[in-house]
């Protein structure tokens, strides 16, 4: 048996990243690359990311390339234009706004400025090297806020399910398809779970490529029919958390468990999808009363 | 076509499903419901049997009826409780065993006896679901009644049944009849301490 991951591991894993990014901060960097330099699932990786770091992977690449902007200007005498190519921006109108947002000065004037660069603060204190080093990464606390988490077994469940790919917010269309084929079944039975798996995070894929799937358990004999296709979810380690409130508040959720739980939890996360269970009907109940079961696939 | 506005019976109903930790005096109109009953401790494996028939039959009814373009709201669960010899609805001194109840999903008058007939029949057609037979149609007529909301476990109902019981007599009126529930939260979701449940008790000239 592997030793249980720590915190330590895992801001370990994520100083990989930073040090990635300071040494390829001319490339195209994408958060999937990243994620599996970090032995993360996108998934997973984004939000361990913004706990750990304070601030999004990509705001984070946004930043060190305007920091690495401005210490061009002081210490190069490239144009201004060149420059603004080289932190990301199509035009000198549009460096000029960003840097001037995080530095209080238009670049002309940086670069005319005696003084020494001072970078803005930022959470994690990691800001632009020239030498490509991090320097002292110390993660963000963790502060999972009272979250109660338990770790429990779901057994492997075959499930009915419709496929929905496009805004989170518009799985209610599947849910109708799905429910109207319980009922044409004769299927509702207390024992009904019904399930939601998030194949892509809604917090970083493009709402048009959401693929999640409503799901309600079924014993195995029935006939995929239409939309309704059939397929197992299989069992094994998970972290629960109940979330209460509007279904637009999960991604919080989410961010505590994952962020902030997971990584002081001892466990590793498995491969995604996350399982959402709901208990509420949401055209029949006030939404800061739904209440969702999540669980976390954990890595046995 | 333009579409059909979703039923919402507890909106129709605004004054009936009002919840007030202050009891109220109110005249409650003839409603229907979808009902089964049964009898013994509550919560028991009869009483999460028969809960379990009749959501089953309350949903098949609401989702094969939206298919069909005429959607609605399944109502929270309702009970009224009373025991024999025992009517008029103070049941502290009877053992639980002997408690009686109709367990009742308010539901609109265009679902049917044929609609019923035929959700009983496909639950049934699967097996999964005991006693489906039970689920029927009950009128319930309480008229004037004292009303308030409890907040608690259901074991310390009778606080707010004193409650009740001083305010009704305040009117020169009497609590008689069935003790009607009307559960607004989930007991298996929601902390007893937690609980929200309207009270409901007919009342008549003392």
């Amino acid at each position: 048996m592997s030793p249980p991951t720590t915190t330590e591991d895992y801001a370990a894993r994520i100083l990989r990243v930073l040090e990635y990014i300071q040494l390829h901060l001319d490339e195209s960097l994408n958060p999937a690359d990243l994620a599996s330099i970090a032995c993360f699932s996108p998934f997973h990786f984004h939000r361990v990311f913004r706990a750990m770091v304070g601030e999004s992977v990509m705001g984070h690449v946004r930043r060190l390339r305007l920091e690495r902007g401005a210490w061009k200007l002081k210490f190069s005498d490239q144009p201004i234009l060149r420059i603004a190519l080289d932190s990301g921006y199509e035009t000198h109108e549009a460096f000029t706004r960003a840097f001037g947002a995080r530095f209080e000065c238009s670049p002309s004037r940086f670069r005319e400025l005696h003084r020494r660069i001072d970078y803005p603060p930022a959470p994690s204190r990691v800001h632009y090297d020239s030498e490509g080093e991090v320097g002292s990464f110390v993660p963000l606390p963790s502060d999972a806020g009272g979250l109660e988490v338990e770790v429990v077994e779901r057994p492997t469940r075959t499930i009915a399910f419709v496929h929905h790919q496009g805004p989170y917010d518009q799985v209610g269309e599947a849910w109708d398809q799905l429910m109207t084929w319980v009922a044409a079944e004769g299927l509702f039975a207390p024992d009904l779970e019904m399930l939601g798996l998030c194949h892509a995070d809604p917090a970083i894929t493009p709402a048009d490529q959401v693929r999640y799937d409503a799901c309600v358990t079924v014993d195995g004999d029935f006939q995929p029919s239409g939309r309704v296709g059939c397929k197992e979810i299989a069992g094994g380690e998970f972290a629960r958390v109940e979330h209460v409130g509007p279904y637009e508040d999960l991604g919080e959720t989410y961010d505590l468990l994952i962020g902030h739980w997971l990584p002081a939890s001892g466990y590793e996360p498995a491969e995604p999808p996350c399982i959402e269970q709901y208990f509420n009907d949401p055209n029949d109940t006030p939404p800061e009363e739904l209440s969702t079961d999540v669980y976390l696939r954990l890595r046995s | 076509m333009p579409a059909t506005e979703k039923i919402d019976l507890v909106k129709l109903h605004r004054e009936a499903y009002s919840a007030r930790k202050k009891p109220f005096l109110l005249t409650v109109e003839p409603a229907r419901y979808l009902a089964i009953e049964g009898r013994g401790e509550p919560g028991g494996d009869s009483f999460q049997s028969k809960v379990g028939a009749l959501y089953a039959a309350a949903f098949t009814l609401k989702f094969t009826s939206k298919e069909a373009g005429r959607d609605y709201s399944v109502c929270k669960l309702e009970a009224v409780w009373w025991a024999d010899g025992c009517e008029d609805g103070d049941l502290s001194g009877v053992p639980q065993a002997q408690w009686r109840w109709q367990l009742m999903i308010r539901t609109p008058d265009f679902i049917g006896e044929d609609e019923l007939t035929a959700a009983a029949e496909k639950i049934r057609a699967k097996g999964k679901v005991d006693g489906i037979g039970g689920v029927h149609f009950e009128l319930l007529e309480e008229g004037r009644c004292v009303q308030a909301l409890h907040v608690g476990p259901y074991d310390r109902e009778s606080e707010t049944v004193a409650g009740m019981q001083a305010f009704a007599a305040e009117q020169g009126l009497v609590l008689f009849g069935r003790h009607h529930e009307i559960y607004l939260s989930d007991p298996r979701r929601v902390e007893p301490a937690r609980l929200r449940t309207i009270l409901r008790r007919p009342v008549r000239a003392a």
